[in-house]
């Protein structure tokens, strides 16, 4: 017998009554009046920042302007013009000092800030080892709570996918909330239409 | 009368300012878990639902776990089943082994601490590095997490500093939390990049996509398996949910529970491996198959390692996770130190004041308090029970079943309210210590009722 048999027959014989799934379906998670405007304020209490882009402006000229010291810049959208280095191409230790990366968000949640970022490159190292990062998200895209976007979540070809919600942060040294542990040291979402 | 843990909770209540800060430090996390919780109308219906969705799932684990493995191997995943902790500590060798790994980053696992595998593997000549910040400070310290969501709280930004200075070239007397941080990501940055393989656990594994679910707030887990060209993924078999929907349950209780934050920073999917590398995913058992046939335990299972008891319990926040003898500390370590060694791990059964307190705030519901109250009432049967406290005990019998003496006693009492300290407050009397004895009535309250005193 293989030790997955094994594991799996012992499991059998030990389970003494069964219990039925609940039904989920009847949880009614948190709603907002306004969700863009919940997402706003729980972006800024978890560390983010957010900027609304006016249509028809450029998302270069905003992130330029956001991180006027930036030197380096990594993505794989076609309209991020001033990306000098691509994720599609490029190993993922080649990406390490990159001074902002650029990455677009696909489902926004209003009850806790969580952006849902499907892998859409090669490496999706440049979500975590850039300095900074910037997430661009559709208003239309922001639901209320984590059973919604659950509900609309389909895993693509990379199989891999992280909800995100702000920057990367620790309180490991004396309960001292810092931002920038291990990854992003600080996140921006751009909302657009 | 003095248990393992009452000596080392002596040794840790020493230093008295430090103790205050502990208390007081988990009560305000604990406190910021209640306006989380309070937030949410749903909060309740949550805990209910998701304390239902795991009874299922364990006792269907066979169904749920033969599903996560087959949709984990549609992914591509080399998916490996281990007995106990020797098994999974060879499998993992092995893997490296083939890899020809010589160093690999890790990200916080407790199922690894509870296998040892950190001390087996660099025994066999890999480095281990960890890089969760807190694991990583204890690991450089060569000591152990005293608590499972906080590890390295017990240590001061100074000794950090210190640590540092020696370890990672520091700035003499910098103690700034944030230098020292930024210390460790700049040194970390370096073993991400040199590492052949990472090493993640998991919160969760989602038995419709064959998906492992981590949740961090550093970032690290995803680091650790975005640059070396190897994932290991260690996961207990209890682990494993159904699908997305109850993941969203889950999601929403976790973070709120364990650190008072609306989430943790990332919750990341690993469903396939990298292009080019490769994922296999170790499925532990370690002992959980035979806690499903446990009647009294076996809802201990349904744990996600969220800390919130260890946060609100009373003797915790007082005594500190080094008091318990087992790894994981306060009321959920107290029940899964029982059930891995009932012999071995007694001590801890003690530690418990049964104010229930960490029942009402468990985001699945386990009984922790009744449990504990269990395990006490079989400590005889182990052939534990504190001697004293049986003759105690016999005597209390024989005072209670027989009135005369019982009233004779009470009678006599007050007497003791005089009684010079020395006779009261020794080595004999262990309700003394540290704590001021009650006062005996002058009478008895059948007294006062047969004087007419009582209306």
């Amino acid at each position: 017998m293989s030790r997955k048999e094994d594991i799996l027959s012992r499991i059998r014989e030990n389970i003494r009554k069964s219990y039925d799934m609940p039904d989920i379906s009847r949880i009614k998670g948190i709603q907002y009046p306004d969700v863009i405007k919940q997402f706003e304020e729980i972006s800024k209490t978890v560390g983010g920042k957010v900027v609304k882009a006016v249509p028809g402006e450029d998302i270069n000229s905003i992130i330029k302007e956001l991180y006027p010291d930036a030197k380096i810049f990594a993505s794989n959208l076609p309209e991020i013009t001033i990306a000098s280095k691509n994720p599609d191409i490029l190993e993922a230790h080649e990406l390490n000092g990159t001074d902002v990366g650029i990455i677009k968000g696909q489902i926004g949640v209003a009850e806790n800030g969580c952006i849902w970022i499907p892998q859409t490159m090669k490496e999706r190292a440049v979500c975590f080892i850039s300095e900074y990062l910037v997430i661009i998200i559709s208003g239309k895209n922001i639901v209320n709570n984590m059973h919604e976007a659950y509900s609309r979540i389909k895993m693509n070809g990379y199989g891999y996918g992280c909800f995100i919600s702000g920057p990367s942060k620790t309180a490991d040294i004396a309960q001292a909330l810092v931002m920038g542990a291990q990854a992003a040291r600080g996140v921006t979402v751009i909302i657009t239409e | 009368m003095s248990t393992q843990h009452t000596k080392a909770a002596k040794r840790f209540l020493h230093n008295a300012d430090k103790a205050k800060w502990h208390d007081a430090t988990f009560w305000s996390v604990r406190a910021k878990r209640d306006t989380m919780a309070m937030s949410l109308e749903e909060w309740e219906e949550l805990r209910e639902t998701a304390s239902r969705i795991k009874k299922h799932t364990i006792t269907h684990m066979d169904k749920y776990l033969e599903m996560f493995a087959n949709n984990a191997e549609k992914n591509g995943t080399i998916v490996h089943w281990a007995k106990d902790a020797d098994e999974f500590n060879d499998i993992v060798l092995k893997i490296l082994r083939d890899h020809n790994v010589r160093k690999m980053v890790k990200s916080k696992s407790m199922l690894t601490e509870e296998c040892e595998m950190n001390p087996y593997l660099e025994k066999h000549g890999i480095e281990v590095v960890e890089t969760d910040l807190g694991e990583r400070i204890l690991q450089l310290m060569e000591s152990k997490p005293s608590h499972i969501v906080m590890p390295a709280i017990h240590i001061t930004q100074e000794e950090v500093g210190q640590l540092f200075e020696e370890k990672l070239d520091s700035e003499k007397d910098n103690y700034d939390p944030t230098y020292l941080t930024y210390c460790a990501r700049m040194s970390l940055r370096n073993e991400f990049i040199e590492s052949q393989a990472g090493m993640t656990g998991a919160n969760f594994g989602i038995a419709e996509t064959g998906e492992v679910v981590v949740c961090t707030n550093e970032g690290n887990a995803d680091m650790s398996v975005a640059i070396p060209k190897l994932h290991i993924a260690a996961i207990g078999l209890e682990k494993v949910i159904p699908d997305y929907q109850s993941l969203s349950i889950f999601q929403r209780l976790l973070a709120r529970s364990a650190t008072g934050q609306p989430t943790t920073t990332y919750t990341s999917h690993f469903g396939k491996a990298r292009p080019g590398a490769e994922m296999h995913i170790i499925l532990v058992d370690n002992g959980r198959s035979s806690i499903i046939a446990d009647s009294e335990h076996w809802e201990t299972l349904k744990c996600m390692r969220c800390g919130a008891c260890m946060n609100t319990c009373p003797v915790y926040r007082r005594s500190g996770g080094y008091s318990y003898t087992y790894f994981i500390p306060g009321p959920i370590g107290i029940n899964l130190g029982m059930l891995r060694d009932k012999y071995k791990y007694t001590d801890n059964v003690s530690a418990c004041s049964l104010c229930c307190s960490c029942d009402n705030v468990c985001p699945v519901k386990v009984n922790l308090s009744e449990q504990i109250y269990l395990w006490r009432q079989n400590l005889d049967s182990l052939g534990k029970a504190d001697p004293m406290k049986k003759t105690m005990s016999r005597g209390m019998k024989t005072l209670f079943g027989h009135p005369a003496l019982y009233n004779m006693a009470l009678k006599f009492a007050p007497i003791a309210n005089h009684a010079p300290r020395p006779a009261l407050y020794n080595s004999l009397n262990a309700w003394g210590k540290g704590r001021e004895m009650p006062k005996f009535a002058k009478e008895s309250f059948q007294t006062m009722w047969k004087k007419g005193k009582i209306k």
